[in-house]
């Protein structure tokens, strides 16, 4: 190369970097113009946000509600809000269930319990773009308080609980702020399993439910469940004391496992072990021999049972009765019996609301019994199921399928999903069951059944020291651990009976629900132990 | 006779006391004979009034408001002829056997009820009546009309049959007995003919067994159910048939009978009804079995 074209190859060198500089130079210059547009756009913006949001006062996240003030203010319940209150100003306190933006309006619907109401809130003069901004991106299940208008609509809103109002939101605030991921959404929750399976929706399984339980619990459906429950145990306690019978308590710790020894819990005791109670029968039967002539209770009951079943927790409600009688053990059974239709009554006259809730998710036949209860000899139902193809021993015990088969051809003849059923062999109850006086193969000792399913095990007990010593050897029971509880007959002692039922199975087979767990609050199984 | 006792009440004291004011005790005497031949008057004009109903009524056995006074325990079967209850239920499987009735209150069975006297008559039932529970409530004398509790209740094997009547709400009356050999039955007629059964074997001679059923017929759809004309039609025919027999049947009471004299009394004809039927239905309520039936329609 000469010198002259080095020169300008250099030059041309020179020239093409220029050229990419000056390219790169002047992208930068384009990106930086870009940005500061930008910038001064969104300067912009935000002045006039904050220019125009003439509703700033009327909307956003309280401060935590440490008791700051006593506000003087009614909050209206959703329940309430109806066309009487149309153009009525009100606040409420409720969950935020739902919420969707639709251009210049934001639809909510706010819960509470089984109850809801859809609310507006929309551009106008009350409430600002920003407002509606803030509405729609409430996390669900927040907790709000908001100032609304009633008013009355035109068409129904069908997917409410308040179908024929809708409330025009002045003013919301935010209590408590729910975290944005909720670890399940409520309208799975209480979506039927069968139309989720249809519409590919999704619903919750059982264990995400009781891991989630607080959450699961705010459904209508759970609210409806656990309000119809304590129906039951209150109409237990009415029924029972309207009868004369004095409530009592009894030691859940006990020095002796009383039913027989497998399934108890056992704790450490000081120095040694006691056991949980199975069931509160010796001490029922010992406020009997100390003359408390009729009494109940409503306790917990525990059973170390490994079973993992739909009907079966280690630990429920135990609703226990006890009653001594004048000459035949019929007299218990009738006064149970009528406790019990009572309760049908109660439930079916009060909690309809509730059940139709419940059915909305769970569908099932409404509840039907005779009064007064029908009562069906051992004899009779072993009669009924040999001649649908059962083959059983006169002494033979129910199995589960055949108590279920029983109950099915029951409610086909008498079309009644609860009944008794008497006089159980005797080689198949507890060693305290009296024996029937004129025939040793059979017992005085009944179960009762709803929709097939046995609720209660009872019988006469037998109160003579002598002849229970008896039973208990006959039984290979060790006398010294049932020491205390022979002696308690020792001192003349009435004749009497009882039985008990557990309120999450009551509930469970009233509703016609599948699982004992869905009606129990926290159920505790040999797989659970928490919430 | 009236009118001596009164005059006998006003002479007592005042005429006959003597200056003392003790009365005199042949006068005493005189009145206890009195009293005394007054109670026997009365005594026998019952017992003549009980034999009157007696002999106006054909084949009566027995008149339940003469037997109170002539202090007769039994009362024969009316009905006789061998009914075997394993042979027309099944097979007895060593437990009792239910008939499970379920009727409307709003229309009480009549004819059921007067049946299920009979049968108690002839067999150890088991009575129990129940409310359903899609009924709210029912009047008292409906929950007591199979009679009061046996003092055996407690001992259900103890009886030969059951009797469960079931208050409920249903369109129609249906009895069920053995769910699994038996469709339900419907319609008190026809749980009727099925109790009745259980009575008396049926005519075996065909024309009469006819002649029965369509008296039951007759009863239930133009009776109870029918028209004003149609009952006034069904009526004249019972007059006719009464001409002819005691019974509608024959000489003897049958199902004809119980059925027809429960739907005359539950639609009101009977006032209205020509002689020979006034007659009959006097002839029914003098047979203890109706007169319960009666009282449940007040």
């Amino acid at each position: 190369m000469t010198k002259e074209s080095a020169q300008s190859a250099a030059e041309e060198d020179q020239q093409a970097q220029s050229k990419k500089a000056l390219k790169k130079q002047q992208k930068e210059a384009e990106k930086a113009a870009k940005k500061a547009e930008k910038q001064a756009k969104v300067a912009a913006e935000q002045q006039s946000t904050e220019e125009d949001d003439f509703a700033k006062d009327r909307y956003g996240v309280s401060a935590l509600v440490q008791s700051q003030q006593k506000l003087d203010r009614k909050l209206v319940r959703v329940q309430d809000l109806t066309p009487e209150k149309a153009d009525q100003l009100i606040w409420l306190r409720a969950r935020v269930h739902t919420s969707r933006a639709k251009g210049k309006q934001c639809f909510l619907v706010l819960r509470q319990q089984q109850f809801n109401v859809q609310a507006l809130v929309a551009v106008g003069d009350r409430a600002s773009k920003q407002m509606v901004k803030f509405a729609a991106n409430i996390t669900k299940e927040s907790i709000v308080d908001v100032e609304a208008a009633v008013r009355k609509v035109e068409q129904k809103i069908e997917s409410c609980s308040q179908q024929d109002v809708e409330l025009h939101v002045e003013r919301i605030f935010v209590i408590s702020q729910a975290e944005a991921r909720l670890p399940l959404q409520l309208e799975d929750a209480v979506r039927p399993d069968g139309e989720g399976e249809e519409e590919s929706r999704a619903t919750v399984n059982q264990d995400t439910r009781l891991d989630n339980r607080v959450i699961d619990l705010r459904t209508t459906t759970s609210q409806a469940v656990f309000r119809l429950q304590s129906g039951v145990c209150q109409l237990f306690r009415d029924t029972l004391t309207k009868k004369g019978f004095v409530e009592i308590q009894t030691p859940k710790i006990i020095s002796a496992a009383s039913e027989g020894g497998a399934n108890v819990f056992t704790v450490s005791y000081f120095k040694t072990s006691a056991y949980l109670a199975q069931s509160p029968q010796l001490y029922k039967q010992m406020c009997i021999c100390a003359d408390f002539d009729k009494v109940f209770c409503v306790g917990p009951v525990f059973r170390a049972e490994d079973s993992n079943t739909h009907r079966h927790l280690t630990e429920f409600v135990g609703l226990d009765i006890e009653m001594a009688f004048n000459y035949h053990y019929h007299e218990v059974i009738e006064s149970i019996t009528d406790t019990m239709v009572q309760i049908f009554k109660g439930l079916r006259d009060n909690f309809q609301t509730e059940i139709q809730t419940v059915n909305k998710q769970f569908p099932s036949e409404p509840f039907k019994f005779l009064e007064p209860t029908l009562r069906l000899e051992y004899t009779e139902g072993v009669a009924m199921l040999r001649e649908a193809g059962v083959e059983m021993g006169d002494e033979d015990d129910l199995s589960t399928p055949n108590e279920k088969l029983l109950g099915r051809l029951v409610k086909e003849k008498y079309d009644t999903d609860f009944y008794v059923l008497d006089k159980y062999p005797l080689a198949v109850r507890p060693f305290y069951t009296m024996p029937d006086p004129h025939n040793p193969k059979y017992s005085n000792s009944y179960d009762m059944f709803m929709r097939g399913e046995e609720i209660l095990s009872g019988a006469q007990r037998v109160h003579d020291a002598q002849l229970l010593t008896e039973r208990a050897q006959h039984h290979q029971i060790d006398l010294e651990k049932i020491k205390s509880y022979i002696d308690s007959f020792r001192y003349g002692a009435p004749p009497h009976a009882g039985g008990g039922i557990g309120l999450e199975r009551v509930c469970m087979l009233y509703l016609g629900l599948h699982n004992v767990r869905q009606t129990s609050m926290f159920p505790r199984d040999p797989k659970r132990l928490t919430p | 006779m009236p009118m001596y006792q009164q005059q006998q009440g006003n002479s007592c004291s005042s005429e006959h006391a003597l200056q003392n004011g003790e009365v005199d005790p042949a006068v005493k005497a005189l009145e206890a004979r009195q009293d005394e031949i007054l109670r026997k008057l009365y005594e026998l004009k019952a017992a003549v009034e009980g034999l009157a109903k007696t002999v106006t009524t054909p084949d009566a056995d027995l008149d339940l408001t003469v037997s109170s006074s002539l202090s007769s325990q039994s009362s024969t079967a009316l009905f006789t002829g061998t009914t075997d209850l394993d042979a027309l239920l099944g097979k007895d499987l060593g437990a009792l056997r239910d008939i499970v009735i379920n009727a409307n209150p709003a229309q009480p069975p009549l004819t059921l009820l007067v049946l299920h006297r009979l049968l108690c008559e002839r067999y150890r039932v088991l009575s129990t009546v129940h409310v359903h529970s899609s009924v709210s409530s029912v009047p008292p004398q409906l929950l007591s009309c199979l009679g009061p509790r046996h003092p055996d209740s407690h001992s259900r094997h103890m009886f030969q049959l059951g009797f469960t009547l079931i208050w409920k709400d249903v369109p129609k009356l249906q009895m069920k007995f053995s769910v699994r050999n038996m469709c339900p039955i419907d319609g008190e007629a026809n749980v009727a003919r099925f109790l009745f059964k259980l009575l008396a074997p049926h005519p075996s001679e065909p024309a009469l067994a006819t002649l029965v059923d369509s008296w039951v017929d007759t009863a239930f759809f133009q009776l109870a159910e029918g028209s004003s004309e149609e009952r006034a039609t069904a009526l004249r025919d019972l007059g006719s048939a009464l001409g002819r027999s005691a019974w509608l049947s024959g000489p003897e009471l049958s199902l004809a009978d119980v059925a027809c004299y429960c739907c005359v009394l539950q639609s009101g004809s009977a006032p209205s009804a020509p002689a020979n039927v006034r007659r009959w239905i006097k002839s029914c309520e003098n047979l203890g079995y109706f007169s319960h039936a009666k009282t449940l329609l007040q």
